[in-house]
C-alpha cells in the first residue's frame, strides 16, 4: 500500500514494502526504513528504530484525513493527500492570497472587545478586535489597510480555536 | 484562648489549589465542600470534594470572587470554615471581615493584618518602624510631579514609581530619565485607578538585576513566629513565577539568619495569623530590602513543605482551630534542595499566548523524589476564565544537582498532549547554563531567550518516523472500518480490557 502524506510543505510517498509481524518495511521517499512497530493505545505507537525507541501519538484532527502527530520534542501536522484533497488544495490556491486579510482566533477565547464594523476603512495596525483568554487579553491589529468587509463575532461572544474574526477586502482606488 | 476543631471546610477555590487543601483536610478527617463555576463543573476539585455547590456563571467576578453566595453556601452546607486558597478572594480584607462577621473561620490572618500588608505605603511604614530594611523611596504617597521630581532627585535615577495598592506588575513604571518622569506618572496613575480603584503611589529606588528571595513564614494566635527559610523566586517571565527553588544558591548562613529574622520581625509588626511570606529584593552584593507581604498561601509552598517536611495547609488550620505551633525556630531544619516548575497551558512559540482547550493524554511522572500538584484529566476541557496554570512539579534531591537532574527526567516522563504547554520550555530552563550553575536573576529569561526559546531542530528522520506512525494509524482506522462493516461484534471491547491496555503501556 502507497500512501501520499503531507507534512509542513513536504509532500512525501510512504510506500510499505513489507509487513512480517511487528516488523515492517517501508519506504519515505527515497530512504527505506525497517522499524518495529506497535499499536499501544487508540493513539500511540511504540516505534523501535535502530535500537532507538520512540513514543508516538497519533491524533486524529477534528479536520478530516487530517492527524496531529506528536514525538517528544515535535509537533507535526500531517494530512492524507487523496484525490478529493488534491482537488479542494487546487481549488483553493486561488483564494489563498486572502488569508493575509482575516484575522482567526489562534486559541479559544471570548471576544472582550471589537472596534469596527464593517465598511470601516482601517489603516495598517489598527487595532481590530480583543480576545481574552485565560486573564489574559490579545489585540489583533490589521495587517495592512483595507476595508472591512465582515466581522462574524460580537463583544461577549465565545469563540473556538481558529474561527473567522475579521475579513478585511483592498480597497479598490480608483 | 480554647481550642476548637474544624469540621468541615468550603474551599473557595477553584484548580490545583483546591485539591491540595482538600487533600490536608482529608488527611484530618475534615470534611470537604467544594464550590464551582458554571464552567466547572467537570473540573477535578468537585469530583475530589465530599460536597460540591454551583455558586454562579462562569466569569469570577460573579462565582469565585461572589461573597454573599460562597457565605450562604457555607453556611447552609454546615461548613464552619472557609480555605480562600491563592487568588480570588484571599487577600480581600473585606471578604476575612464578613467571615468572621458571619460566625465562619477565615483559614488565613486578621482582616487587619491583610489591610497593613496590602497597602504599599502603610507596610512600608510598619517595616520601617520594625527596624526591617526597605528599598530606599517615598514614605507618603506622591501627589504632585514637582513633588516626585524632588523625591527623585533625594533618591537618585533609576526609580520604579508603583501603585499602593498594586500587585503582579500592573501600575508600575521604571523611570530611566528625568524627562519621562511626568508621562510615567501619569501611566501608573491611570493603570492604577482602572486596575485596584486607588491611584495613591509612591517611589522606591529601582534595583538593578535583582533577585526575589521570598521566607516563608507561620503565626500562631499566641505570637509564636517562626521562618521556614527562603525560596529562590528569580525565574520569572513578565512577573510570572516560572521555576522556584530552596534553598537559594546565593544565600549563605549569615544572610539567611538576618532575613530570617527580619521576617519574623515583620510577621510580628502587623500581629501576623496563619501562613504567610516575606518577599525581598535581593542585589548582587546580597543587600537585601523588603518588599512586600504576601497575606495567603503562595503557588511555589510545596518546595519549603518538602525541604522542611511541614504541610503548610494543615499547620494553617490547626492555627486556625487556637493550637500553638508545634515546633520552634530551633527545631526546624532545611534538609536536601527542592525544585518547582510551573506548567502552563501556553503556547512558548506563540509570545506565550494562552491555549485552553481538552487534553487528549496525560503522563505525569512518578518515582522516587517527585510530587506532582495538578488538576487535569485525560478528556477534561480546560475552561478560558480562569489562570492557565495547570500543574506543579516538585522534585527533591539531596543536592541542588541531584534535583536538577531528578527535574529533568520529570520533565521528560511528563506529557500532556492536546493543548500546549512550557513542559519543554521548561526543560531548556533545566539545560541552560547560567541556571545550572546557580548564576542567575529576574533577567535570566530574558537575557537567555535566544536559546530558551529556539524552536526544534529539524529533524529529517523524526519526521520520516512520524510519517511512519500515521501511516499505521490510517492503516489501522481502514482495518477497523472493515472489521465494523464485516462483523460489528468483533469491534466491541470492554471497558477493564482497555484500561488495562492503558495502563500497561505506561510502564
Amino acid at each position: 500500500m502507497e500512501l501520499e502524506l503531507k507534512v509542513n510543505k513536504r509532500n512525501a510517498v510512504v510506500k510499505e514494502v513489507k509487513r512480517v509481524g511487528n516488523i515492517l518495511t517501508i519506504a519515505v521517499d527515497d530512504v527505506e526504513y525497517e522499524v518495529d512497530i506497535v499499536k499501544v493505545s487508540n493513539q500511540e505507537f511504540s516505534v523501535l528504530y535502530e535500537g532507538r525507541s520512540f513514543n508516538i501519538e497519533v491524533i486524529e484532527s477534528k479536520e478530516p484525513k487530517h492527524y496531529n502527530v506528536n514525538t517528544l520534542y515535535s509537533k507535526f501536522d500531517v494530512e492524507v493527500v487523496d484525490n478529493e484533497t488534491r482537488y479542494r488544495q487546487s481549488r483553493m490556491q486561488s483564494k489563498l492570497i486572502l488569508n493575509d486579510n482575516t484575522i482567526r482566533s489562534p486559541m479559544p477565547g471570548k471576544v472582550v472587545k471589537v472596534f469596527v464594523k464593517p465598511g470601516d476603512i482601517v489603516e495598517a495596525g489598527q487595532p481590530l478586535i480583543v480576545l481574552s483568554a485565560m486573564k489574559m487579553e490579545s489585540e489583533f491589529k490589521a495587517g495592512q489597510r483595507g476595508i472591512v468587509k465582515e466581522v462574524p463575532v460580537k463583544e461577549g461572544e465565545t469563540v473556538d480555536n481558529d474561527q473567522l474574526l475579521v475579513v478585511i477586502d483592498d480597497i479598490q482606488e480608483k | 484562648m480554647e481550642q476548637k476543631p474544624i469540621k468541615k471546610v468550603l474551599v473557595a477555590n477553584r484548580g490545583e489549589i483546591a485539591i491540595r487543601i482538600m487533600r490536608s483536610c482529608r488527611e484530618m478527617g475534615i470534611e470537604t465542600v467544594a464550590v464551582f463555576s458554571d464552567a466547572d463543573r467537570t473540573a477535578m476539585h468537585v469530583r475530589y470534594a465530599n460536597e460540591a455547590y454551583n455558586i454562579g456563571p462562569a466569569p469570577s467576578s460573579e462565582s469565585y470572587l461572589n461573597m454573599d453566595k460562597i457565605i450562604a453556601t457555607a453556611k447552609s452546607s454546615g461548613a464552619d470554615a472557609i480555605h480562600p486558597g491563592y487568588g480570588f478572594l484571599s487577600e480581600n480584607s473585606r471578604f476575612a471581615r464578613r467571615c468572621r462577621e458571619e460566625g465562619l473561620r477565615f483559614i488565613g490572618p486578621s482582616p487587619e493584618s491583610i489591610e497593613m500588608m496590602g497597602d504599599k505605603i502603610s507596610a512600608r511604614k510598619k517595616m520601617i518602624a520594625a527596624g526591617v530594611p526597605v528599598v530606599p523611596g517615598t514614605t507618603e504617597k506622591v501627589t504632585s510631579e514637582a513633588e516626585a521630581v524632588k523625591y527623585i532627585r533625594e533618591i537618585g535615577l533609576p526609580v520604579m514609581i508603583k501603585a499602593s495598592s498594586g500587585g503582579g506588575g500592573k501600575g508600575m513604571r521604571l523611570v530611566k530619565k528625568e524627562s519621562q518622569i511626568a508621562s510615567s506618572l501619569r501611566a501608573a496613575r491611570s493603570e492604577a485607578k482602572t486596575s485596584f480603584g486607588d491611584d495613591a503611589l509612591y517611589i522606591e529606588k529601582y534595583i538593578d538585576s535583582p533577585h526575589h528571595i521570598e521566607f516563608q513564614i507561620l503565626s500562631d494566635k499566641y505570637g509564636n513566629t517562626v521562618h521556614l527559610f527562603e525560596r529562590e523566586c528569580s525565574v520569572q517571565r513578565r512577573h510570572q513565577k516560572v521555576v522556584e527553588e530552596t534553598p537559594s544558591p546565593i544565600m549563605t548562613p549569615e544572610i539567611r539568619e538576618q532575613m530570617g529574622a527580619y521576617a519574623v520581625a515583620a510577621a510580628n509588626a502587623c500581629q501576623y495569623e496563619g501562613a504567610g511570606t516575606i518577599e525581598f529584593i535581593v542585589d548582587d552584593k546580597l543587600n537585601f530590602y523588603f518588599l512586600e507581604m504576601n497575606t495567603r498561601l503562595q503557588v511555589e509552598h510545596p518546595i519549603t513543605e518538602r525541604v522542611v517536611g511541614v504541610d503548610l495547609v494543615k499547620e494553617q488550620i490547626r492555627i486556625a482551630e487556637g493550637f500553638e505551633l508545634p515546633f520552634r525556630q530551633e527545631d526546624l531544619k532545611q534538609s536536601g534542595h527542592a525544585i518547582e516548575c510551573r506548567i502552563y497551558a501556553e503556547d512558548t512559540d506563540n509570545n506565550f499566548m494562552p491555549n485552553p482547550g481538552t487534553i487528549t493524554h496525560i503522563t505525569e511522572p512518578f518515582g522516587f523524589g517527585i510530587r506532582c500538584d495538578g488538576y487535569v484529566y485525560e478528556g477534561y476541557t480546560i475552561p478560558i476564565y480562569y489562570d492557565s496554570l495547570i500543574s506543579k512539579l516538585i522534585v527533591w534531591g539531596r543536592t541542588r544537582e541531584d534535583a536538577i537532574e531528578r527535574m529533568r527526567r520529570a520533565l521528560y516522563e511528563y506529557k500532556i498532549t492536546g493543548i500546549k504547554t512550557t513542559i519543554r520550555f521548561l526543560e531548556r530552563i533545566m539545560d541552560t547554563p547560567d541556571f545550572r550553575k546557580g548564576e542567575y536573576n529576574t533577567h535570566f529569561i530574558e537575557k537567555n531567550s535566544a536559546t530558551l526559546l529556539s524552536e526544534a531542530v529539524y529533524n529529517k528522520k523524526n519526521e520520516d518516523i512520524a510519517l511512519i506512525a500515521t501511516y499505521a494509524q490510517f492503516m489501522s482506522h481502514l482495518e477497523d472500518s472493515k472489521k465494523t462493516n464485516a462483523a460489528p461484534s468483533e469491534k466491541k471491547e470492554t471497558n477493564w480490557k482497555r484500561q488495562l491496555r492503558k495502563f500497561t503501556s505506561r510502564i
